[in-house]
């Protein structure tokens, strides 16, 4: 009886490791960030001559990031109305993040930061639903005033501030943070 | 929320209630204080007045044992004080069964125990199967179990291992805690959970174990590498949670523990239920077990921290069956908890992470709550045992193990605009394990007159293992296989042991991927192959002094993590990069041990050094990743030679009969050879020292003790240098983001008695850790850049043990 109770043993392992392998695993998902942003797309409007628009693009910002079309062309001593919009390509449709963001205002701050050098003033136009000391500036809308000719950069930097938005970008964490190549002439 | 804080109250209401009550009841003996005494004896056989070799002693309480030498003696260490039942069993005599009762001597010599001859029963009795598994092994190791183990129930497995020397831990957060063994963790150490080796994605330095600490009757750690008997990967050690033996007494026991502790508001309520039957069931035995634990946020001396609620809800059960030459058994537990990680330790980026470090304190600074947002880990792991073990005619005992284990890890980020209720990380892994141990019957040769024993074993270890992922890459999809062979072999001669040991493995591993632009899977396989060996040696210098010595060979294959990790890694706040061109790790592991037990004196002092070429780390890559929330310092896994040597030593003394004083130090240096720099997340030296009082009764309490601990951990002089460089416009630093934090030193007290509740014994014991509230940072913390540790914390745990035997 001992002789024939041992190999049934090792069958049963054989049986058993063998019917572990349901090969799920060679089914692979593909990779999905709940919260990509692959697009920032930054318009501005002449406010002067409202059908002088220029527009520059950063893509594929959750990978390599691609700068070909990152710059903007600005006259001097112009003020111009800033539009920021941000896109999630990896979902399909392309899913609009701007809108979700205006959604919970409350809690986000973009901020822009011209370079050292760059003749350039951005003021925050738009306000969000904060409570007494609030409301407190969003940033999704903005006006930008050129000075003289010069070039640099504008850095855009979006902040998430739940519960602790006070107008001003130390508190929360980065969702977004890229550089836009400004040349004014 | 608000209900569970409902139910934390209560917790700590019923601990309330029960610790009045005791004050009522009339006091009795009980049992468990101190766990330094050694038993030493001698066992004969009745009928020729020869010494028994190879005889056994098992402690049924304990469920340990110890087997006689060539000249019947026995010793079994590490005991506390208390009343046990002793079986001394040998094959041809009869069973004999003892109740000793120890105090606090620290040798207790039993008198010489003569078996009777039994010609009835030839068949073996063997102990294989209650006694810790790693006494079986000739090698350093430390343990907790009775008194030392309740006292850190309540805290979360790598946490309690801490009593010990050479054990520390590697933390996230106030709730994870990962055990290190000699500088070494994550892959490097295996821990066995009721015999199968437990599999939890434990790659991730923020992966705790997922294993309820009240399943434990006995924590043993095996201190250097141990990869013949346990596979490969166990170049650090081994950790072996083992559940207490199995009821064989007919009738029907229980156990209530509860802590409650102030700090986190914590309540912990853990029950157990085991029975045994008799006539035609006799040989039946089984127990369910269940934990459930409930944290809030964590303060440190000055602040809470946000989101660091904790919950675990486990649960188990056993069944065994005993007959005359074979038994089977069935097990099954689940693991279930939700972490919640400091908010104040979220950022988005490099830049965010400057901006907190050079913070003195978190931003937000909530008020307490027991509330679990985002982010967080929810974990659950599922493990099926079943073993068969049958005691061979011809002799020897075949022991036959399959399992299965299915850990389910979610974790979710901080959701910033989406609203989304998914999580970022999805990874399900299910392992299944299959061994078969042939362990020989020991065989007795006689030269020059002096009596020798061989034992030993023989056996396979399969596993195969599958990884599905979902949402964000951090490792692939994955199949593993792995087979082992294994020959252990021991030979004991008067004071001297030898053993000795082979191993041979196979990995193959296939990581599966998708071509994001034609949607099309595509595979690499990887296959490894090693022989190992060891060697181990234990001579008894004097009857009070032994010297143990170990030298091993260990080898670890990378892990998928190693080889292939390719991610953000946001809460390390880094850009992890695989390797796929990593060669196995292979260690040589040298240690020895110098154990004494006097009178008054008694200690072990331990020295080890572990070599480990192709030693796996991330090394920093020199140009940062920049991704959608700016630039990321950018590792990549890479191998260099490392050093980890060190000394563990312990020592009580005992002024009088009541007072004793215990050391505890543990030093450790590690170095990578190959860049001659020091390695990161080395632990610091640490010196644990406490002075104990015991009293025989006071009033109605029984074995009340108070005890005073002082903690000191050095500052980690021994770290890579913090160096700065500027890399377009930002500021990186290499190295580490911040330098080691001071040395601290922390107070601690305990008091802790023993009682009559009615007819069932309870136990209480009060303990209160950082007592002076010091605010300090501790360097194996991944969160130490952002806030202090923990404050003040007085815990209260009782044990209530209910036995309702059966009439008969």
């Amino acid at each position: 009886m001992m002789y024939t109770r041992k190999p049934f043993m090792f069958i049963a392992f054989l049986t058993l490791l063998a019917g572990a392998c349901k090969n799920d695993e060679a089914n692979v998902a593909p990779t999905d960030d709940n919260e990509a942003i692959t697009t920032v797309t930054l318009t501005l409007t002449n406010k002067a001559v409202p059908t002088e628009i220029v527009t520059a693009t950063i893509d594929n910002l959750n990978t390599t990031a691609d700068f070909s079309k990152a710059t903007l062309n600005l006259k001097a001593n112009t003020t111009y109305t800033g539009v920021v919009t941000l896109l999630d390509k990896t979902k399909t449709p392309a899913l609009d993040a701007t809108a979700e963001i205006r959604e919970k205002a409350n809690e986000h701050l973009f901020v822009y930061t011209p370079s050292t050098g760059l003749s350039l003033t951005v003021t925050l136009t738009d306000r969000d639903t904060n409570p007494a000391p609030g409301p407190y500036p969003i940033g999704l809308a903005t006006e930008m005033k050129t000075g003289a000719a010069s070039s640099g950069k504008l850095k855009l930097v979006l902040r998430h501030q739940p519960d602790t938005k006070n107008g001003t970008a130390t508190p929360g964490t980065s969702d977004l943070d890229t550089d836009f190549t400004i040349a004014i002439q | 929320m608000m209900r569970t804080s409902g139910q934390m109250g209560g917790i700590t209401r019923i601990g309330l209630v029960v610790v009045l009550s005791v004050a009522v009841y009339s006091w009795s003996w009980a049992q468990t204080i101190t766990c330094t005494s050694v038993l030493k004896g001698q066992i004969l056989g009745q009928d020729n007045r020869q010494p028994l070799v190879g005889a056994t002693l098992y402690v049924r309480e304990l469920k340990t044992g110890a087997v006689s030498d060539s000249a019947g003696y026995f010793q079994l260490g590490q005991l506390c004080s208390g009343t046990y039942t002793i079986d001394y069993q040998f094959i041809g005599y009869k069973t004999i069964t003892q109740s000793i009762v120890i105090k606090q001597e620290p040798l207790v010599i039993l008198n010489t125990v003569s078996l009777v001859p039994d010609n009835k029963t030839l068949q073996e009795v063997v102990v294989t199967e209650h006694r810790s598994e790693a006494q079986q092994l000739l090698q350093t190791q430390v343990s907790l179990s009775g008194a030392a183990l309740d006292q850190t129930r309540g805290q979360s497995l790598g946490e309690s291992l801490k009593a010990l020397t050479g054990l520390y831990s590697i933390q996230t957060g106030p709730s994870i805690s990962k055990p290190v063994i000699h500088g070494l963790y994550s892959n490097r150490i295996i821990i066995l959970n009721n015999g199968i080796r437990q599999e939890d994605q434990q790659w991730g330095t923020e992966h705790a174990p997922q294993v309820d600490q009240f399943l434990a009757s006995r924590l043993t750690v095996i201190k250097g590498a141990a990869s013949i008997r346990y596979g490969s990967d166990a170049i650090g050690g081994v950790i072996l949670v083992e559940p207490s033996a199995m009821p064989t007494q007919p009738g029907i026991r229980a156990e209530v523990n509860l802590v409650g502790a102030t700090n986190g508001r914590m309540g912990v309520v853990s029950g157990m239920v085991e029975g045994a039957f008799d006539r035609k069931l006799t040989g039946l035995s089984w127990r369910l077990q269940g934990t459930l634990k409930r944290s809030g946020y964590v303060k440190t001396p000055n602040y809470y921290l946000e989101n660091t609620s904790y919950h675990e809800n486990n649960f188990s059960g056993d069944l065994h069956y005993d007959h005359k030459n074979f038994g089977i058994e069935l097990f099954y537990s689940q693991f279930d908890t939700k972490v919640g990680l400091f908010t104040g330790a979220q950022v988005g980026s490099l830049a965010d992470l400057y901006t907190a470090i050079s913070r003195p304190e978190p931003l937000v600074k909530p008020d307490f709550s027991y509330s679990l947002d985002r982010p967080y880990q929810a974990v659950q792991h599922d493990l099926f045992k079943g073993r068969a073990h049958l005691h061979l005619p011809k002799g020897g005992t075949l022991t036959a193990t399959v399992a299965r284990q299915q850990n389910t890890r979610r974790e979710y980020d901080y959701v910033s605009f989406s609203g989304i209720t998914t999580p970022e990380l999805y990874l399900k892994l299910v392992t299944h394990t299959a061994d078969l141990v042939w362990e020989h019957a020991p065989i007795r040769t006689q030269s020059g007159g002096q009596v020798g024993q061989w034992s030993g074993s023989v056996g396979f270890n399969g596993i195969t293992q599958g990884n599905v992922r979902q949402y964000l890459f951090l490792i692939p999809n994955f199949r593993n296989y792995g087979a082992g062979l294994f020959a252990i072999e021991r030979y004991a001669v008067g004071r001297l042991t030898l053993e000795g040991g082979l191993r041979y493995d196979y990995r193959w591993l296939r990581a599966y991927f998708l071509d994001e632009v034609t949607r099309k899977t595509y595979y690499t396989t990887h296959n490894w192959q090693n022989a190992n060996g060891s060697l181990g040696i234990a001579y008894q210098l004097r009857p009070e002094l032994t010297l143990t010595g170990n030298l091993s060979t260990a080898w670890r294959a990378p892990n998928v993590a190693d080889l292939y990790s390719n991610g953000l890694h946001q809460s390390a706040v880094a850009y992890e990069r695989g390797n796929p061109n990593l060669r196995p790790e292979q260690a040589l592991n040298s240690n020895l041990v110098l154990a004494y037990v006097g009178k008054r004196l008694s200690g072990e002092i331990g020295v080890y050094s572990n070599r480990i070429d192709n030693y796996i780390y991330l090394k920093p890559d020199s140009v940062p990743v920049v991704r959608q929330r700016g630039a990321f310092p950018s590792y990549t896994y890479d191998q260099v030679r490392a050093t980890f040597r060190g000394v563990d030593a312990s020592l009580t003394y005992k002024f009088t009969e009541q007072l004793a004083f215990t050391t505890k130090n543990s030093l450790l240096f590690a170095y990578n050879k190959t860049d001659r720099d020091y390695l990161v997340f080395i632990p610091p030296n640490r010196s644990d020292n406490s002075l104990r009082y015991d009293w025989s009764r006071w009033g109605k309490l029984a074995k009340p003790y108070v005890s005073v601990t002082g903690l000191y951990v050095a500052r980690q002089n021994r770290a890579p240098s913090v160096t700065t460089r500027q890399e377009n416009g930002a500021v990186i630093f290499t190295g580490d983001f911040a330098p080691p934090p001071p040395a601290y030193f922390l107070l601690g007290a305990e008091v802790g008695f023993q009682t009559q509740l009615g007819k069932q014994p309870l136990s209480v014991i009060l303990s209160g850790t950082n007592l002076a509230n010091v605010a300090y940072r501790d360097y194996l913390n991944r969160f130490r850049y952002f806030a202090d540790e923990p404050g003040r914390n007085i815990l209260l745990k009782v044990k209530l043990p209910l036995a309702f035997p059966k009439r008969t």
